[in-house]
Parts: C-alpha cells; structure tokens; sequence
C-alpha cells in the first residue's frame, strides 16, 4: 500500500509540521513580521518628514538630535504596531476561513481582507467598516493576482 | 485443512478489499480536493483540511455500507435458507 517507499517521519518532525502548519503560528509569524516591517516603514517615513521634532508649544526652535531621533523611534513604534495588528488579524482570518473552506485559491485572501478591513474601519462607524472592507479586499485581490 | 484454507482465502481476500478501497480512496479524494495547480510542492492549509475530512467521511461511509450489505446478506440468506427447508 502506499506509493513509492519514503522514510518515516518521527513523532517529533510531526508534531513539529503540525505547530508550524497551525492558525496561531502564522499569525504570530504575522504579527511579528509586520511589527519590524511596521517600524521600519515608520522610521523611513519619519526620515523624510519635516515636521519630525516638532515641539508645539515653541515653534521656532530648532528640536535638537535626541528629540528627532526620539520622535522618529516614536513614529516607528506606532506603525510597527499598527503593522503587527493588521498583520496577525489578516493572517489569522485567512488561515480560518481556508480551514472553513476545504480549498486555497485566491477568495481566501479576499474575503480575510474585508473582515480585517472591516473590523478596523467599523470603529469610526459602519460607512468606515464598508469601506475598509471593500478597499482591503481589493487591495488584497490584486495581491493575490500578482502572487498567482 | 478446509478451515485453514478458507481462513487465507478470507484473509487474502481483506488484503485485497482493503487495497481495493486505498487505491480508490486516494482517487476520490484527490479529484476532490487537490485542484491541478501545481505551484508549490507542499499540500497547503486548505488542502490538508479537505483530505482529512474526504478521508473521515470515506471511511465512515464504507463502514456503514458494509454493515449494511452483510445485514442484507443475512437477511437474503436466512430467507433462502428457509425457502430450502419448506421445499425440501
């Protein structure tokens, strides 16, 4: 029975598979990917931005080195974790639905798309969480048409 | 030796059966749900749910088919066998 003869996995290389084939490794694998992704994207957009430093309270003061960098190192953190969130939100639905689903094709990414785009639009009101939706799950079909 | 033999008659017979049903399980269930995109060598998520649960149902379905092809056999002989005693 069987095809061609093929060494046999150990227990451990199974359960190994199976951790790493799981929803909540590719959503942490997410997440912490879109956390560096996210910082780094914060930080280069920081770079090129002039307003960077920028003190309210005394407009005309040049901010010096330490408070730029600070700002940037702020900014950064604040799109890592936007990135990380979005990241594992988007991975961990996918992952579901396709186990929902039986089948991997590109409506998997689709419809995760408007269920992240959705959740973070819904909370500044239901026209926001529409369009989120829609605009997430385009943005993922073209992604999705690239990759295939 | 009658018993012995039709022991590995029987015997050769499962083997058989069952690498009947193996061969056309893995058949079924590929048409099913392995569509023919060849892009990566590993069955993904979607594709690893779809066989488990072909296979579950497979088995499940021969099982409950089996019970009942032998319950009708029964059945079909019990009534033969009667046919046999009121004639004879």
């Amino acid at each position: 029975m069987g095809g061609l003869p093929s060494p046999q996995k150990t227990d451990q290389e199974k359960m190994i598979e199976r951790g790493m084939e799981s929803c909540t490794f590719k959503a942490v694998l997410a997440c912490v990917g879109g956390f560096v992704l996210g910082g780094a994207f914060g930080v280069f957009t920081a770079g090129i931005d002039t307003n960077v430093g920028f003190d309210p309270k005394d407009p005309l003061k040049t901010p010096t080195a330490r408070e730029v960098l600070k700002d940037m190192g702020q900014r950064g953190m604040s799109y890592a974790k936007n990135f990380a969130i979005v990241g594992a939100m988007f991975s961990c639905t996918e992952c579901i639905i396709e186990s929902h689903r039986g089948k991997s094709d590109w409506k998997n990414a689709v419809y995760s798309g408007c269920v992240t785009g959705g959740a973070i639009g819904l909370r500044a009101g239901l026209k926001a969480g529409v369009l989120g939706c829609g605009g997430f799950a385009a943005f993922s079909a073209a992604i999705e048409y690239y990759l295939r | 030796m009658d018993p012995m033999k039709a022991q590995q008659l029987a015997a050769e017979l499962e083997v058989e059966m069952m690498a009947d049903m193996y061969n056309r399980m893995t058949n079924a269930c590929h048409r099913k749900c392995v569509p023919p995109h060849y892009k990566e060598a590993e069955l993904s998520k979607g594709e690893a749910v779809c066989l488990d649960r072909c296979v579950a149902k497979y088995l499940d379905l021969h099982e409950r088919l089996g019970r009942k092809l032998t319950e009708l056999s029964v059945q079909d002989e019990e009534m033969m066998r009667k046919a046999a005693v009121s004639t004879g």
